[in-house]
Order: C-alpha cells, then structure tokens, then sequence
C-alpha cells in the first residue's frame, strides 16, 4: 500500500490479511472484508506478481539453457559454455564468439541497429517539431500516415519494401541498404509519437517567451526548445535501437546474401532447421546489448533532466 | 509509444517572427522519407495486384500506368478472400479478438495495480513491466517453445503433479497456445500505454469516491474506466492492428493449418512461385481492413481534442 | 491493344526479366507459328505443352538446353582471395567439406541458405544476388531458371570427376542433356520416417498401403509432412494410387487435395521442413513424410547418443522401389562473381572422397560408382559408423530405382498453379 494512503488520517481499515482487528462491523464477515474500500489489492496484487513470472521466467530459463551442456534447447544438462565460446572437442561453428557465420551476423546486427537509430531518431524529431508548430491539413495527413506505418502489421511494410525495391528502386539491392531503408521507415514514427506527446505537454511558452527576449527562431529551437526534449530523444534512441535489433520480419525479406543476415533473422531460420543452445546465446547477447544502450540511456537521461532542471528553473527565475 | 491526446494549450497568435517555411522545413524530411518510402511502395503494389506476370517465372510485372491495369487478380483473389479463406478470416477474427480481451484484462489489471499500489515498489515494477521490450520477441517465443516441448518443462511439472497422466502435446496445432502465444507477445505493449496514463490519474477523484463509501468495484466501472477510455483505445490500435498480420508466432507455436492465420497466407503467398499478384491483392485488402479501425480512433482521438 | 501488347508493354517499362522479355519477343510477332517459336525456345525436347514456355524434360522425352552464351573459357586460374557465394538449402552441406575446399584453393567462403525452393526462386529470382554456386536445386525448376538466364553454361574441361566418379545415369540426365548447366548433387527417396520403437518394421511393411500410417489415429499430433508443395501433393496422389507425379489433371489433383486435407482433421497433421532429422529425435514427430537423406542423418541429432536411440529411427521405401525419387543438382548462377573458382567447386563436390565426407554428415547420398550401395550399411564412415545403419538400408538410393521409380519433374505454369493452389487450400482449411 501506498506511503501517501497510510498518511492519512486513520480510517477503519485492516492492516494486514483478513483478519478482522478494525472495530468497524464490515469487515468481520468474509463479504464484509470484501467490501472494505480500503483493503489491499490481494487479487490485483496477485495477478501482476503472476504476470510478471510469467513473462520473465521463461527467458530466464532459455538465458540458462545457452549455458547447457547438452544439445537440446529443451533440458538443462549440465554447465558449459560451449555455444559461447566453443569447445575444443566440439565442432566449432556450433559457437556464438567462434562460428564466423554468427560473428557476422552479429556484426550486421549492431549495423543496422545502430545506423537505423541514428538516422531515423533525427528525422522523427524534425518531423515532430515541425508537425507540432504548422498548423494545416498537410501535416494531419503526414501524421496520419506517420501513425499508420506505426500500427500496420510489419509484414505489409516487408511484402511491399520487397516488391519496390526489386521491381521500382532496382538500384538499390537487396542487402544493408534495402534493410536500412526499410527499417527507418517503419521506424521513424517512435520518435515522432514520443516527442510529439512531449512537445504537447511542455506546450511553446518557453520558446515564445525565447523569441520575445530576442531570440532567433533558430536560438529559440536549439537552446530552449531541444534541451526541453532531450530525454524524450533519448527514450526515442533506445527503444528505435531494441527494437531494430531484434527485428526479423522486414529485414528477412529484404536481405541479401548471408552477410546481410543479422542474428534476429539466423535464430528465426535457427528455429526452421538446427536449434542448439548456440540460439539462445545469440538472443541472450542481443539481450545484452539492448541493456548496455538502455542502461547508457538511464545514465545520460539522470544526467540530462538533473541540468535540465536547473536550466529550467533558471530560466523560470529569470522570467518571473 | 504514448498516443494519448492531451489538452492542447489555447492558441494565442504564432508570432510572426517565424519564416512561414520555417516550421514545415522541420516536417519535410519526414514528410518526404514518408512519401517516398511508405506511400510510393504501397503504389507498387498496387501496380502488382492491378498488374500481370511473366510467362517464365510466374512472378509479377507491375503496370504502374493506371489506365492499363487490369482486375484480374484482383477478382480471382475476392473469390478467395470470399469463399475459401473465410474460414482462416473468422479464425484470424476470433483469435485476435480473443486475445486482445485477455491482454486488455491483464495488462489493465497489470497497469493499474502498479500505477495506484505501487507504492515504493513502483520502480522495480516498472522495470520489469518495460523489461520484455528489451528482450527480442524471437527469444520469448522460442523459450515458450522449449518449454512447451512433450520432454519440456511444463509437461514434467504437469505429469509431475499428476496434473495428466501424459505430457501434452502443446506444439501440434493447438488454438490454446497460439492464442496464448499472441497475449505473451502482444501484452507488453498494451501495459505501458496504460500505465502511463493511469499514473497520471488524480487520484483524488478516486479517493473522494471511497470516502463516500463506493464499493472499489463501482469506484472502477464509474469513474476509472470511463476516464481511461483514450487510453485503452490507443492500447487496442497498437496491440490489434500488428495482431493481424502476424504469422511468426503461430509458425512458431503451432505450424498446423489447423490454426493458420491471415498472415500465414501473406508469407506464403510472398514466398511461393507465382503468387506474387495474389500477395500483393491479399495486402492491398489487409491495409483496406487496417484503415477503418485506424480512422475510427483518429476521428474519436480528434473528437476527444475537439472537446476538451 | 492487346493483352499480349500489354504484357509487352508492362515487360519493357519494368526492365523485366532478360528472359522474359526476350520470349515475349520471341512470340508477339505476328502469324508466329508455335514450332518457330519453339525453334527460338531455350532448349529442344519433344514434349512441349501449350502455353509453356520451355520444353519439359520427361524420363521418356529428354530436354537438351541451348548454351545462351559461351562457358567460361578453359584453363582459367581461379579467382585469387575471393569469397565463394553459396546458396543452398538449410543445414545441406558439411561445412568441414567447404572448409577443405577453402583450403586448397585459398578462398573464403560464405553460405546463405533457404527452407524450401520457392523461397530459394522467390530471391535468385530477382536477379539481385550474386552467388558462385547455386546448390540442391531440384530439376522441376531448371527449365525457368535457363529461361530465365540465371544459370551459366559449364565448361566440362573443369570438372573431370563427373565423368570418372559419377554413376552412368548422371553422363547425360533426361533433364539436362550433355549437362549443359548442372551436375548431380545428391540422390534421395521420399518414403516415411518412423519410429521404430513405436511401429514395429513388420508393421508397416505388412501394410497393404502403407501411406495409410499417416491416418493412423494412435499418433494424433505427431504425424507431419514436408511443408513443400510438391512432395505433399505427391505423398497423396501416391496413396491415392496415383503414380504420374506431374499430373495436370485436375480431377486427380482435387482428390489429393481433399486426402491432405482429410489428415487434419483426422490426426492433426503439421508440415514442416525439419520434421524428419530434428522432429523424430526430439519425440516432437513420430511419423513424418521423409527424404532418405534426413532419416540417415537424424542419429546425429538425437538428445541421447546411443546405438539404443539410433535404433528408435525406422524408414520405409516400397519394396519394389516404385516410389518417389530423384536427385538435386548444382549449378552456377549467371551473375557469378567467381565462375572458375566454382566450376573447381562443382568438380570437388563430384569427386568421390569429399562426396562422401559430405554424405557422412548431410545424410544424402552421392551417386558416386565406388559407394556400393551393399556395403554403404557396412562400410565406416569418418564418424566411425556406418554411412547408413543397416535397419535404415531401405533409405539407400541404388542406381536402378532411377529406372522404376517416379520422378517429380517440371510442371506448365498452369499446371504449377493448381499444385500450388492446391497446396494453398490444405494450408488454409
């Protein structure tokens, strides 16, 4: 229960379980607990704790088995690190770290994670300052479209990436720059819907108070208004990078040889052919490496909103 | 991820001192990655579905000139979509309803313990609440996979607690698990929606309501629920629209045609020689299907503004 | 303006295909009789439907395909420090086997593979890929991949070893006479994988139908097929008594659609394409429609590495040896970035020591004249066991079942559409 609720001044309400220590009559029968208003939440409490077993167990137990000694993906048998590092008696293009087939793919994967964060997070933001500020039917059709491509099931945006670029933008192959493309398009509308919710709340108070001080449109933007979105950019940054690097579905179609294969798409073919622990490492790393951005993020966010505070309250101060 | 409408502050005159391409040039690189690569491949296809193919290979030849296109392919796969295909349609139908039920009722459930009783917790929840999305959905699935094995996990702590006398054979086409499988995958992202916007509640209407004495459950059904109804619809645009065109989970899960889904016939048609009209005609009616929810929730979220 | 003008049209506007657009020219001239336009075909034999736009190679009526540009010249060195490009099907080739290749002719290697040869068409089709070696390509497509122009022709002069190492069959196949553009690559059965702990042999070669197993009730959930169009469809018309597995009439093939579609609802059938060599050993299959290469390989992917568990695997081919068989080829694909190093590749495939270090782990046997099939069951490996354990000698491929047995050869567009259609109607049911 919440620290602000047990604040308040005393209400007949029971502390703990159903046992019926408060003098109010409703709560000494099982109905009248019940009814209590004010008892916990056991059943809700019960459901999340159960919700969250449920959706984190199982990986965990897959994190474990990438560490097992056998080749089955379904039963532990014993600790090794075979399918991390290989193992001398073992055929070693079973291995994440050995197989160079993996270590490519792994290569492409941070590719075209990080390649698709950096160009398609700028252009959202752009498109979510912009759309925000112009008023018009143009930008409501632009953000229909951007929230469309948002919801449209990833398989329309592979099928019809696949026929322009093999029919209308030949030059284009199949392979990083079809991937690439594709990817910042289905990708671009993060930034923009975050950023968008964030430039609707803090609202163009500061920039107008900016201009009216004498500052350029282009001061106004960059040294009031940008700061003010810094951590909705960072939010955008790492859920564009976690979610590209898992993605599988547009960048299977559109991939090339097998150099252009990132580990999404080798676990998904994996799973139609041979699966060994060897999978589960892959998918343990992009885990992992999904949490070194989004703990990079927490870190520059902590850093961020603590100068932005300051900057904010001096600008406020100033103002008043 | 938030597609909430919030009040937009009263217009006062934009200041003139804004060039009027000013805040466009902003939009234009967007706007034109959009076109360009959204809109224009979707002409493509189109161009395919109106379009023909070449003698050898069976694939397609789009016609991008309107006046030469022909329906073809177009009828041929109405007789589909009509005759054939209605039974995976209904079961598409049934099973994204369906799940989309249960993940609303967890999730909402989910969200809205933490965001009221979450008390000094509510940062360890949350971090596990955004965790799945940190974890490819491949690897939630394919862990499920093994778990669900006649030798996995589950059956062992089935057979274990003499739940069944014989381990289930939970991969061979059953309805059960793929529905299951879509509320594992999909629920996360109903979650955080509506936490965020439950946490943002003021929660003293709901209070003052309890004071009064208000049953917790009327409490709810009157003033919770109908104050989160944005919310839940955002949530439902951005779980059920992707629900539609998935094919991997059931892949994954099932592979039976026992439980083939509308995205299944969209892979295969994508992969199998000649059918490439046919898949550019069964994406043409998907994103036709997709529109009206869409415009539905843009017109609500517009009216929701409007009032305000 | 004509349909026929359109498709011309829409051909040149959309840079088609080269082999597109050159047959559309081919016959959109006017009075163009058809024997002209077979004249200017892309190769000669003498069964040519209407409307296809290839001659089909048939057992009794053998294709030769038209060189439509020169081999490579001979007595070229091979590509220095290249990356060999192989396309090729999951889990199809032994890497050691590639890696000692790699050795010898100082090269990189890289393997891109596909799950069923639609989605291996779906990508070479588009012209954009560029692989050395096109591999597991089964013959029912040669005709639209030389149509195409997305095969070279091969200079003999680079791969002696077909003719000393290769069975007779293989100096001059039916699909592809003189081997204008392919070599053999494996030869394999289609019967039924089993468990042999759970149906005894005697069983199911008791039966008087054994594809009947399929519908057995006992092994609901457990039962699956290959999720191929080709190999389905054939399984049932081979139940259904039906033996020409090209068929283009349409009653027979409604009736294998109506019996695929009766075994979901009677055991539940799956179709996957790793049923047989990952399935069966996991205990996720017991009965599945399997090639004979992937029940010979399956004892490698077995949980518990015992002679007991490799026991468990059980394969029926008719007796008389009248079922499903056939071979895959190799080719290189037109656009090759190193045609000399893969013509040495093709050559090394062939050769008998590498052909059978391959054998040993991908299951599917070369036809190489030194492997007696006899003594395959008998004969030790490189993994120390026998190339094929002997409860499994029904999956051995001897060169005679390529005179009994039924082949799946290439289909009329027409006809393709009502397989696949077919095919689209189980999976949708």
């Amino acid at each position: 229960m919440s620290e602000r609720v047990s604040a308040r001044p005393p209400v007949d309400r029971p502390r703990a379980g159903p046992a019926p220590v408060a003098s109010s009559g409703r709560t000494r029968t099982p109905l009248g607990w019940w009814r209590n208003p004010w008892r916990r939440p056991y059943v809700l409490g019960t459901v999340t704790w159960m919700y969250l077993a449920w959706s984190l167990l199982p990986v965990l137990i897959a994190i474990g088995i990438s560490f097992s000694a056998g080749r089955s993906n379904a039963v532990w048998q014993g600790f090794s690190t075979q399918w991390w590092w290989g193992h001398p008696k073992s055929d070693p293009t079973g291995a994440l770290f050995v197989s160079p087939e993996l270590h490519a793919a792994l290569i492409q994967s941070l590719r075209l994670s990080f390649l698709t964060m950096f160009i398609a997070v700028p252009i959202g933001v752009a498109f979510a300052i912009g759309i925000s500020r112009w008023r018009g039917p143009a930008p409501a059709g632009a953000n229909f479209l951007m929230l469309f491509s948002f919801v449209i099931p990833e398989i329309i945006i592979g099928i019809s990436m696949f026929l322009f670029f093999t029919y209308l933008l030949k030059f284009v192959h199949l392979g990083t720059g079809a991937q690439l493309l594709s990817l910042v398009t289905y990708q671009v509308s993060y930034p923009v819907i975050i950023v968008r919710a964030r430039m609707l709340s803090i609202g163009k108070e500061y920039e107008e108070a900016a201009t009216d001080l004498g500052a350029s449109p282009t001061q106004a933007v960059r040294r009031v208004l940008l700061p003010l979105l810094y951590p909705a950019i960072l939010v955008s940054f790492v859920l564009v990078f976690a979610d590209t690097i898992d993605d599988f579905i547009t960048v299977r179609y559109l991939s090339g040889g097998a150099s252009t294969e990132p580990l999404s798409v080798k676990i998904y073919n994996f799973s139609r052919g041979t699966l060994t622990p060897a999978v589960n490492a892959a998918a343990t790393f992009l885990l992992i490496s999904t949490l070194v951005i989004a703990l990079l993020g927490v870190f520059l966010y902590r850093r961020i909103t603590r100068g932005q505070r300051g900057q904010t309250k001096e600008m406020t101060g100033y103002l008043s | 991820m938030r597609v909430l409408p919030r009040k937009r502050p009263r217009e006062e005159a934009t200041g003139g001192w804004y060039p009027r391409w000013y805040w466009p040039g902003f939009a234009l690189p967007g706007s034109l990655w959009i076109l360009l690569l959204f809109v224009l491949p979707f002409y493509v296809v189109v161009s395919i579905a109106f379009g023909t193919v070449d003698p050898v290979f069976q694939s397609p030849l789009p016609v991008y000139e309107p006046w030469w296109w022909t329906s073809r392919y177009l009828l041929e796969e109405w007789h589909f979509v009509t005759g054939e295909f209605r039974a995976v349609e209904l079961r598409t139908l049934a099973y994204v309803v369906l799940a989309t039920a249960i993940c609303l009722v967890i999730a909402y459930a989910v969200a809205y313990y933490v965001a009221r009783f979450g008390g000094k917790r509510k940062g360890l929840f949350l971090v596990l609440l955004i965790a799945p999305f940190f974890i490819s959905y491949l690897m939630r699935m394919l862990s499920w996979v093994e778990l669900l094995q006649p030798n996995g996990y589950v059956n062992s702590v089935l057979t274990f607690l003499h739940i069944t006398p014989h381990p289930i054979n939970w991969l061979a086409g059953v309805p059960f698990t793929v529905v299951l499988g879509l509320v594992y995958g999909y629920v996360p992202y109903m979650i955080l929606p509506l936490y965020g916007f439950l946490d943002r509640i003021d929660q003293s209407h709901l209070e003052a309501g309890r004071d009064l004495g208000a049953n917790p459950f009327w409490t709810f059904v009157r003033v919770t629920l109908p104050l989160s109804k944005p919310a839940i619809l955002a949530s439902l645009v951005i779980v059920t629209l992707p629900m539609f065109g998935d094919y991997y989970t059931n892949n994954l899960l099932s592979g039976s045609p026992k439980t083939t889904m509308f995205g299944n016939l969209l892979d295969n048609a994508m992969e199998a020689t000649g059918q490439g009209p046919e898949a550019a005609v069964l994406v043409l009616f998907l994103v036709v299907f997709l529109m009206i929810p869409m415009l539905y929730y843009m017109r609500e979220t517009a009216k929701a503004q409007r009032n305000q | 303006m004509t349909r026929r003008e359109l498709l011309k049209r829409s051909a040149a506007a959309s840079l088609a295909l080269p082999g597109a657009a050159a047959f559309l020219d081919a016959c959109a001239k006017p009075g163009t009789a058809s024997s002209s336009a077979h004249a200017n075909g892309p190769g000669m034999g003498s069964y040519w439907p209407a409307g296809s736009p290839y001659p089909l190679a048939r057992q009794d009526s053998p294709v030769t395909w038209k060189l439509w540009r020169d081999p490579i010249k001979p007595g070229l060195a091979p590509e220095k420090g290249a990356t060999l490009q192989i396309y090729n099907w999951a889990d199809y080739i032994w890497l050691k086997v590639v890696r000692q290749f790699c050795k010898a002719y100082n090269c990189k290697y890289q393997i891109t593979t596909f799950n069923n040869m639609d989605e291996g068409l779906a990508k070479m089709r588009t012209g954009q890929l560029q692989f050395d070696a096109f591999m597991g390509v089964t013959p029912d497509i040669l005709g639209k991949l030389i149509t195409g122009k997305l095969l070279q022709p091969l200079n003999h002069s680079y791969i002696p070893h077909l003719a000393s190492d290769v069975w007779e069959t293989y100096q001059n196949p039916f699909y592809d006479q003189r081997w204008h553009y392919t070599v053999p690559y494996t030869t394999y059965t289609t019967g039924i994988g089993y468990r042999r702990d759970l149906i005894p042999d005697a069983q199911i070669r008791g039966m008087s139908n054994p594809y009947e197993i399929f519908w057995d009730t006992k092994f609901n959930g457990k039962i699956g097929i290959y999720d191929d169009y080709r190999e389905a469809i054939s399984m049932a018309l081979l139940k259904n008594g039906i033996t020409d597995l090209n068929t283009g009439n349409q009653k027979y093939i409604n009736q294998a659609q109506k019996t695929l579609i009766s075994l979901i609802n009677a055991v539940n059938v799956r179709a996957s394409i790793n049923g047989v060599y990952i399935g069966i050993p996991k205990g996720t299959f017991d009965i599945h429609q399997s090639w004979s290469g992937d029940i010979v390989a399956a004892w490698q992917y077995t949980p518990v590495q015992n002679m007991k568990t490799w026991q468990t695997l059980g394969y029926w081919f008719p007796a008389n040896r009248k079922g499903a068989v056939f071979n895959d080829t190799v080719t290189i694909p037109a656009n090759a970035q190193n045609p000399v190093l893969a013509h040495h590749f093709l050559d090394w495939m062939m050769t008998y020591q590498n052909a059978m270090l391959n054998f040993t782990w991908n299951g599917y046997q070369p036809p190489q004249r030194q492997a007696d099939p006899a003594t395959l069951t008998t004969t030790k490996s490189y993994y120390g066991e026998p190339y094929v354990f002997p409860w499994l000698s029904d999956a051995v491929v001897h060169e005679s079942d390529f005179h009994t047995g039924h082949f799946q050869e290439e289909l009329t567009p027409q006809v393709d559409q009502l397989w696949h259609n077919a095919w689209q109607a189980f999976n949708s049911a």
